[in-house]
């Protein structure tokens, strides 16, 4: 590693470190856990690599090995950390929260299945095409999310919006880099490396401004409607909505209805 | 550049341009209210000027007007109509996506959706605004017969109709469920 590199790599653990004590002190960790739980796992993990790499080198295969499973443990920290998010979005409405759980984790499995295809059973790939598959899946259940939020016209707290889009970011980011660096550039792994540990620091930077003051606990659920409302009400509005298509189609096709 | 890079950087592309869409905020937000008798005053006005808009585009008074008048005037006259008609069928859309913004306030404040409804009013909205925007540019050509719009405003009013009473008994047995539970709550039972 370059003493650039290393210097970016210290920099990252102490803006997680700060970050975490951002979390104690403004009592945040109660309000996001699993995120908390993220951050902790992050500074972990580096510090360990650090003294790995240090033991048995940077290039060497029990370092490789360890590295990929750290790398597991990371996302599936980074996944939890999501789906809390996601909860923080929408779970105050309960069916659509309901609705949104089914959508966003079918539209995570069909990206998984998509990713696993896409590379045509490369095995001597299989880590980074799994990696990479994972982190397209979180990255398209935030855009879900926002969209979710947006179609309904709900208003999540700029805490989690920020949390939201530091991870999407993230996300995106290291697609792109798992797909360039392992098949096209492995020559510049390294340049690789550091752009991933700058995206990191960027989104870690999102995160820390984004926790700076303590969020306040909210209503946990809105005033709800009696179910019988949504039931009798929805299937009303479809119907009417139906036959205003079939009128606009008239329109559009005037010569159907002319005798 | 092999099938794979452009497959997964496209998808990496169209994600960023969504969420740069979805997550930028509307200037002018619309209040959720909780309170579904506040839903009752979003009144669907611009049916009712219907038989305005009927008397203004009728062949009687075209007719008159191409009798009596200059090329120019008519040609005024004929620009004048399609612009209060697609006026009218702006509105007419104002009103559709106001009925289905109260639709998804009722979806929201409830404790169950169900998925099929969601779903088939999100195909036909997508379908509404799509055919909307062929008509639009129908009449913007001068192609669409006018006289048809008749249909598209009575199923508006009619949806608009039905929902206000509907929105009336929802607000009814709102204040029925806020006074059952003040009632209990003068009792001192904690209500969950």
């Amino acid at each position: 590693m370059t003493q650039f590199q290393q210097m970016m790599w210290a920099l990252n653990t102490v803006t997680g470190v700060f970050l975490l004590a951002l979390l104690v002190v403004r009592k945040n960790y109660r309000m996001y856990p699993a995120f908390t739980a993220y951050i902790f796992v992050n500074v972990a993990v580096a510090t360990s690599l650090f003294f790995i790499y240090r033991l048995w080198g940077f290039s060497s295969t029990a370092s490789w090995r360890f590295a990929w499973a750290m790398q597991a443990v990371t996302v599936c920290a980074r996944a939890l950390a999501v789906a809390e998010v996601c909860r923080h979005f929408l779970s105050r409405y309960t069916g659509i929260w309901a609705l949104a759980q089914r959508l966003l984790l079918a539209c995570a499995g069909l990206v998984l299945l998509y990713s696993g295809l896409a590379v045509r059973h490369q095995w001597a790939l299989a880590l980074p095409t799994a990696d990479r598959g994972l982190e397209l899946s979180i990255a398209t259940v935030i855009v879900m999310l926002f969209l979710f939020a947006r179609y309904y016209d709900l208003r999540p707290e700029r805490t989690d919006r920020a949390l939201a889009i530091g991870f999407c970011l993230y996300s995106c980011f290291r697609v792109l880099n798992d797909t360039i660096s392992d098949r096209y550039l492995y020559g510049y792994a390294r340049i690789w490396s550091l752009l991933e540990t700058l995206a990191f620091f960027a989104s870690l930077s999102v995160w820390s401004w984004a926790l700076r003051k303590s969020r306040t606990e909210t209503a946990s659920n809105e005033e709800l409607l009696p179910v019988g409302v949504y039931q009798s009400i929805a299937p009303q509005i479809n119907l009417r909505l139906r036959s205003l298509n079939d009128q606009l189609s008239k329109i559009w096709k005037p010569e159907v209805t002319r005798h | 550049m092999s099938f794979t890079l452009i497959l997964f950087s496209s998808f990496i592309v169209i994600l960023l341009l969504v969420l740069g869409w979805a997550a930028r905020q509307p200037q002018k937000r619309r209040r959720l209210h909780a309170d579904p008798r506040s839903l009752e005053q979003r009144g669907q006005c611009h049916t009712n000027y219907l038989p305005q808009i009927r008397q203004a585009l009728a062949p009687a008074d075209y007719e008159f007007v191409s009798k009596r008048a200059s090329r120019e005037v008519q040609r005024r006259v004929r620009r004048e109509r399609r612009s209060v008609v697609l006026a009218y069928l702006a509105a007419l859309r104002g009103d559709f996506q106001s009925l289905l913004r109260m639709a998804r306030v009722i979806a929201v404040l409830s404790p169950q959706v169900v998925a099929v409804q969601e779903f088939e009013r999100l195909r036909l909205t997508a379908q509404f605004a799509w055919r909307y925007e062929l008509i639009r540019w129908k009449l913007l050509m001068g192609l669409a017969p006018m006289i048809q719009l008749d249909g598209l405003s009575n199923l508006v009013s009619g949806l608009s109709v039905r929902m206000e009473a509907a929105l009336k008994e929802l607000g009814e047995r709102a204040a029925a469920a806020a006074e059952l539970a003040s009632s209990i709550d003068r009792r001192g039972l904690d209500v969950v």
